[in-house]
């Protein structure tokens, strides 16, 4: 790749076929406009107060006096508040959001039934609200990622049948017989999220298993929420934008489809891991780790896949900025598999199955690889619905090093930490409390991390109130991360 | 790829694969485990919960506790668990019947506490020799088990810690101060860890009581002292420190909710003041006043009582207990028994 082709616009096909095209995505694209705009605004806010929580959450943790007097900010209840306002406000509606711009785009027609969802992401919003409320009041059911009372999740369900039903009815008007590996992955997630959300709170809270099954249903629904939930919208979207961005096909569809399919094959099975030698049929663990290192393969090709097609156009992440998210995201994706298959091992499990470890890999999966992923596509997406570029590149500079830096520390600190814990709680000569301290110095340090994450949150909230006001750039050209002319080109628009 | 056939039913085929063998299946293994017996149907365990205790694991949902403290005990080759003596055998599959929501935990920022009731000293047998005159220590001890377990009643199972009136401690290896200080007196909630009211006397005190003011006054001496008799194992639980309660108990855990840091220096947890109501005494000191020091201490004429809330979840605490034996689970020996589903085919053999 020389410097003097750089492709940062979609390719024009031809003259004539390429003002049509161009015509016909910016009607997709205006007709995506609110409801998409809704649901990034919405989950923008949820970010915000996310962070704050885990603000709360970090601090708290080695301060433990901290309003340890005041009921509903008393660490256990803002722990969940803060994970499950990332769950489901910020990272759920994000990307939803972008999942449903990529539908519209790939089904190549204008978004219909634009009200249900708009519907919604309003009941969703009131669903995390009261959710969150519930929470933070001591109304918490208990189990982990599914901690909120039932009215919320039934809120949020009614929601959740809104936007899928609109995907489905989506499919059903789209044009051309290909279907891209986006839309596999979208579909999959939109299709999986119900069922595996029916089904956590029906075995949970209808018709309740019995005894240790609970711990088992909730660990199922939490991995796979990760996975196919979230994992599959990161991935969809990662495999629209690389290509996208860089104007060039995806190096194999073929070794996109063994990824497809093996992901959904082995990722659906990991979950039990995470309770490895407690109280179940081992076989039930067992499982869940051979899933969990078959989950390799499905990295492997993907990671292959994205890497040939980026060959040769990774100077690009130099400008673009949602090829610098996404590939960040898409390279995170390998990491936070590989973490979790080592500590999904049984003799590394023994040693940091009950240790910080275990918070580390959420992060890798929730914040390196899905959030920047959706960061990307906002970046993407965004200007496209209003009409206006970014206005600073260096804020997006800025928001890129504060995530990377801030998730980066975040994870070594924890991972570093929770070994370190790990291995002195499997040391009974040591006092338990020698536990907690060796870990409260890597626990300030990820507080450190999480000041880092925080300043990039309010750069980006405050970067994309502006575009929302309209007091974004008006010109043709992206927003690029550096100037393109130092390289000594102008032809790449 | 093309038609949205295969697609479909590739989604919906891998999905209901995961979810038939991660939770179809093991429901039909495990799904509907029934408590043991022996042979006459008595010594049943594990019981059902009710009243407080279910109350209080309600309690311990809501603030978050599980995201510190785990409830299971790994076998002696998975770990170091009941070489830490939070157990003395694993726990498994059937301890968890009737626990809803179940509490396994993923984190061990704080102690294992599947055990934490069953760690509570027992002093219903030396004391009640020791002192026949403490109102509160004559209940006997629950009939059958040796370590307390779950009441049905709902009411904690732990007899209720001796404010002896008249000392006399059986193993008196102890630093507190010198009975009857009146300042540092009420070994807190000396009935029942859940007492129906505060200042309430004790549930079933077969003699008289005396007046909340003086099981207030009674000493703290004393209960310290009676720590000897932990069940089971008779584990060497850390050394009680000055004045406090002893360990474990339902007092001690009070005052370490409230004041983690009073009890051990180095502890992370957070305290739970709002389940604590501070008020003025009224005419007496209430019964179930936490004895607290320093800069703990309430102002002269105040008090510090738990809430209902907290007396749930404290009955809760007192509730957890797996020293129960069962068939399927080798205590203390760690042989990987066969009949259990709990036993990991892959695991090397018991190594220790």
């Amino acid at each position: 790749m020389n410097a003097t082709g750089i492709p940062l616009k979609e390719p024009s096909v031809s003259a004539a076929a390429g003002d049509a095209e161009q015509l016909e995505r910016a009607l997709i694209d205006a007709s995506t406009r609110v409801p998409v705009l809704m649901f990034y605004t919405s989950a923008i806010a949820w970010l915000i107060l996310g962070t704050l929580l885990a603000g709360f959450v970090s601090f708290k943790l080695h301060m433990p006096d901290l309003f340890s007097d005041i009921s509903f900010l008393t660490w256990g209840r803002v722990r969940p508040a803060h994970m499950n306002v990332m769950v489901y406000g910020w990272a759920s509606m994000a990307g939803m959001g972008t999942a449903i711009w990529l539908m519209a785009r790939l089904c190549r027609t204008v978004l219909r039934y634009p009200l249900l969802l708009v519907a919604g992401a309003g009941f969703w919003n009131l669903g995390v609200l009261l959710g969150m409320g519930g929470i933070l009041l001591g109304d918490s059911t208990g189990y982990q990622w599914l901690e909120f009372p039932r009215y919320a999740a039934i809120i949020l369900f009614v929601a959740y049948t809104l936007v899928a039903s609109w995907a489905v009815l989506m499919f059903r008007f789209r044009r051309g017989e290909q279907i891209y590996i986006t839309q596999w992955y979208l579909l999959g997630a939109f299709l999986w999220f119900p069922w595996l959300y029916a089904a956590g709170q029906l075995m949970l809270f209808v018709v309740p298993v019995q005894g240790v099954l609970q711990s088992a249903v909730g660990w199922w629904y939490a991995n796979n929420l990760l996975f196919l939930w979230f994992g599959a919208i990161g991935l969809g979207t990662a495999y629209y934008m690389i290509p996208k961005v860089i104007g060039r096909p995806v190096y194999s569809y073929h070794l996109a489809a063994i990824g497809f399919w093996s992901y959904a094959l082995f990722s659906s099975w990991t979950g039990m891991q995470r309770l490895v030698d407690g109280p179940f049929p081992a076989w039930m663990v067992t499982a869940s780790i051979a899933a969990t290192i078959l989950t390799i393969i499905p990295v492997a090709t993907v990671g292959l896949n994205h890497h040939m097609t980026m060959q040769g156009y990774f100077p690009l992440m130099r400008y673009s900025p949602t090829l610098r998210f996404t590939v960040f995201g898409a390279m995170s994706y390998t990491v936070f598999s590989l973490i979790g298959v080592l500590i999904s091992l049984r003799s590394v499990a023994r040693y940091v199955n009950f240790s910080q470890a275990s918070i580390a890999y959420s992060h890798l999966g929730l914040y390196a690889f899905f959030t920047m992923v959706i960061f990307g596509s906002m970046y993407y997406i965004v200007p496209r619905l209003i009409g206006r570029e970014w206005r600073y590149a260096s804020l997006i500079k800025l928001h890129f090093w504060a995530s990377a830096y801030g998730i980066g520390l975040m994870t070594l600190m924890l991972l570093a930490g929770g070994f370190l814990q790990g291995a002195n709680i499997e040391n009974p000569s040591l006092a338990f409390s020698e536990s907690t301290e060796t870990i409260l110095p890597y626990l300030r340090g990820r507080s450190l991390a999480g000041i880092l994450l925080t300043v990039s949150h309010f750069i980006f909230a405050y970067h994309f109130g502006l575009m929302l006001l309209g007091l974004g750039r008006q010109s043709t050209v992206p927003t690029f991360l550096n100037p393109v002319e130092a390289e000594g080109s102008e032809a790449h628009v | 790829m093309k038609g949205l056939a295969p697609l479909f039913l590739g989604i919906f085929g891998t999905f209901a694969f995961s979810w038939v063998g991660l939770t179809v299946i093991p429901n039909w293994q495990i799904g509907n485990l029934n408590p043991q017996s022996d042979e006459e149907g008595t010594d049943i365990y594990p019981m059902p919960q009710s009243g407080m205790v279910v109350r209080g694991a309600r309690v311990y949902a809501a603030n978050g506790c599980i995201y510190c403290h785990s409830q299971q005990v790994r076998a002696d080759y998975a770990g170091d668990d009941i070489e830490r003596k939070w157990g003395d055998r694993r726990s498994a599959p059937r301890d968890y019947i009737f626990e809803r929501p179940v509490f396994l935990g993923k984190a061990r920022m704080g102690q294992d506490i599947a055990n934490i009731g069953a760690r509570a000293p027992v002093e219903g047998e030396n004391v009640a020799a020791g002192s026949a005159a403490s109102p509160a220590a004559s209940p006997a001890p629950q009939a059958g088990a040796p370590a307390p377990s779950v009441a049905p009643s709902g009411v904690s199972p732990t007899p209720p810690p001796p404010n002896a009136a008249s000392p006399a401690p059986p193993a008196s290896s102890t630093t507190s101060p010198p009975a009857g200080s009146p300042a540092a007196s009420p070994a807190a909630s000396p009935g029942s860890p859940p007492p129906r009211a505060p200042g309430a006397p004790a549930p079933k005190p077969p003699l008289a009581s005396p007046p909340p003011s003086a099981i207030a006054n009674a000493t703290p001496g004393a209960a310290t002292s009676a720590l000897s008799g932990t069940p089971a194992a008779g584990a060497p639980w850390p050394i009680q420190t000055s004045g406090e309660p002893p360990m474990y108990s339902a007092a001690w855990q009070h005052v370490h909710l409230y004041s983690p840091r009073s009890i051990n220096p180095d502890s992370n947890m957070p305290s739970y003041r709002f389940l604590y109501q501070t008020r003025r005494i009224s005419d007496a000191r209430s019964a179930d006043a936490l004895k607290l020091t320093g800069s703990d201490a309430p102002p002269e004429g105040w008090e510090i009582v738990p809430t209902f809330d907290a007396n749930c979840l404290v009955a809760y605490l007192m509730s957890l207990n797996q020293s129960h034996p069962l068939k399927e689970v080798r205590s203390a020996a760690p042989a990987a028994p066969a009949q259990s589903p709990a036993a990991p085919p892959a695991s090397p053999a018991p190594a220790k």
